[in-house]
């Protein structure tokens, strides 16, 4: 089988990476770039715990394959570690003890960052739309609830 | 390791002739958000992928010309979502589009991957069944058109040939006083595969009491296909909107439906829960038509 030259552009840098055809974006981002915020739960598309961003849209990354994303934008957890909107959630997610286990965080803390960017005042049920492809299994949704709608506020409760 | 082999197309041509000539076993993959949990599940092995996600300039549009309405293939749900196409009496698409997946998948799962999955979980064939919704599909010798309601064979199996590429769906608006409506039920709300999921549009006469068109189309009628609901149909038509009509056309839906029991749900409950729906469906129509409720 031949490998594939790709290059894809993860939290700002340009990667070229060699790809078999069932490498799949988790794949790269976490054994070749070492990007271990990206969890692998289910592998079908029911848990999203491996959520990041490509082209600005929340996806999930062991649904798409990496030779799908030559020339692409990826953003994962790491990328946006000193972002002020995602330092806020950081802060509310700690501050509500929305994290038991913590292997849910990481995906839950990407698709907050990207409601946060549409809705600074989401409602509970907008909330619950932004992370259903999430599951958490341990903490109970509501302290993460509550952590979201906090931390879209542009003011610190 | 497998010796799945993946070909990216340089552009439409190109697949069409790569898929024109090739005799191994080819899937299309668009988003992958439903081949690829199958290929892991070991539910379907091809030897090729066939790459035709970046085809968007050619096949990813939603336009509105000659009182049609045109989605490309590669249109995503979130495209629907976000589109302004799809209130008032089309709303029903969006409703279909809300309770779709989950953001992750909706941004990237495609109409056309939808449609071509053909399974009777799928969210948007019902939609586009009850908007008699017809398909382009395009190969090396040109194109047809089929409709979707002959498109759909079997479960997973199409009427689509392997030298084929679906490259847009397309539907009229509901006619003069027309509405749509789309109910799910599903373990849990979200993230979920459906149980039943059933569309109407209904159009009514000048008088607003007289069914002119109904068209209900579920995830099942026989076995796991979706299908148009005919003979529900046909009862309707000229029917006055009322408790004792609705009542037939649940009786009528009833004899109609012939559902196996699976791990999901019995095909007992299937059949109840496609009555309830289709009198909040008529219901639901009718309100939004001003007519009877």
């Amino acid at each position: 089988m031949t490998k594939r030259a790709v290059t894809v552009n993860v939290n700002g840098t340009e990667h070229p990476v060699q790809v078999d055809a069932p490498d799949r974006l988790i794949d790269v981002l976490r054994d070749e770039l070492g990007l271990k915020s990206v969890k692998e739960g289910c592998s079908t598309g029911d848990c999203g715990i491996c959520a990041v961003l490509v082209d600005g849209r929340l996806v999930n990354s062991c649904l798409m394959l990496a030779a799908q994303c030559d020339g692409r934008r990826v953003t994962t957890l790491e990328g946006l570690a000193e972002d002020p909107s995602m330092k806020r959630f950081q802060g509310t997610f700690i501050a509500n003890n929305a994290a038991q286990c913590g292997f849910c965080t990481p995906a839950m803390l990407m698709a907050s960052w990207d409601l946060a960017r549409h809705n600074a005042e989401p409602s509970d049920e907008q909330v619950k739309v932004a992370i259903s492809g999430i599951l958490c299994r341990c903490t109970g949704y509501y302290q993460i609830i509550d952590s979201v709608r906090q931390g879209c506020r542009k003011e610190r409760p | 390791m497998s010796s799945l082999e993946l070909y990216s197309p340089t552009d439409l041509n190109d697949a069409l002739r790569f898929i024109e000539h090739e005799d191994r076993n080819v899937a299309v993959i668009a988003s992958g958000t439903d081949l690829l949990p199958r290929m892991r599940k070991r539910q379907v092995s091809p030897s090729v992928l066939l790459d035709i996600s970046s085809f968007t300039q050619d096949l990813r549009y939603i336009r509105r010309s000659d009182g049609k309405i045109r989605l490309g293939a590669l249109t995503t749900v979130t495209d629907l979502l976000e589109s302004s196409l799809f209130g008032d009496e089309l709303s029903m698409v969006r409703e279909a589009a809300t309770l779709f997946g989950a953001p992750q998948v909706r941004n990237v799962a495609t109409v056309g991957g939808n449609i071509c999955s053909a399974a009777s979980s799928e969210d948007l064939i019902p939609v586009f069944m009850a908007l008699d919704a017809d398909l382009k599909l395009v190969s090396m010798n040109g194109e047809r058109t089929v409709h979707l309601r002959d498109f759909i064979v079997g479960k997973r199996e199409t009427a689509m040939r392997p030298s084929e590429i679906l490259a847009e769906v397309s539907f009229g608006l509901p006619e003069g006083h027309g509405w749509t409506a789309y109910e799910k039920l599903g373990r849990r709300n979200m993230l979920i595969l459906a149980i039943v999921n059933e569309a109407l549009a209904l159009t009514l006469e000048d008088d607003l009491q007289t069914i002119r068109s109904a068209r209900v189309a579920l995830n099942r009628v026989s076995g796991r296909i979706p299908a148009p609901a005919t003979k529900t149909n046909d009862f309707l038509r000229g029917k006055r909107v009322s408790d004792e009509t609705i009542a037939q056309a649940q009786r009528v839906l009833a004899s109609e439906l012939s559902l196996s029991n699976d791990f999901r749900a019995s095909g007992a409950y299937r059949v109840e829960v496609a009555q309830v729906f289709l009198k909040r469906l008529i219901e639901r129509c009718s309100r939004m038509i001003g007519g009877p409720t």
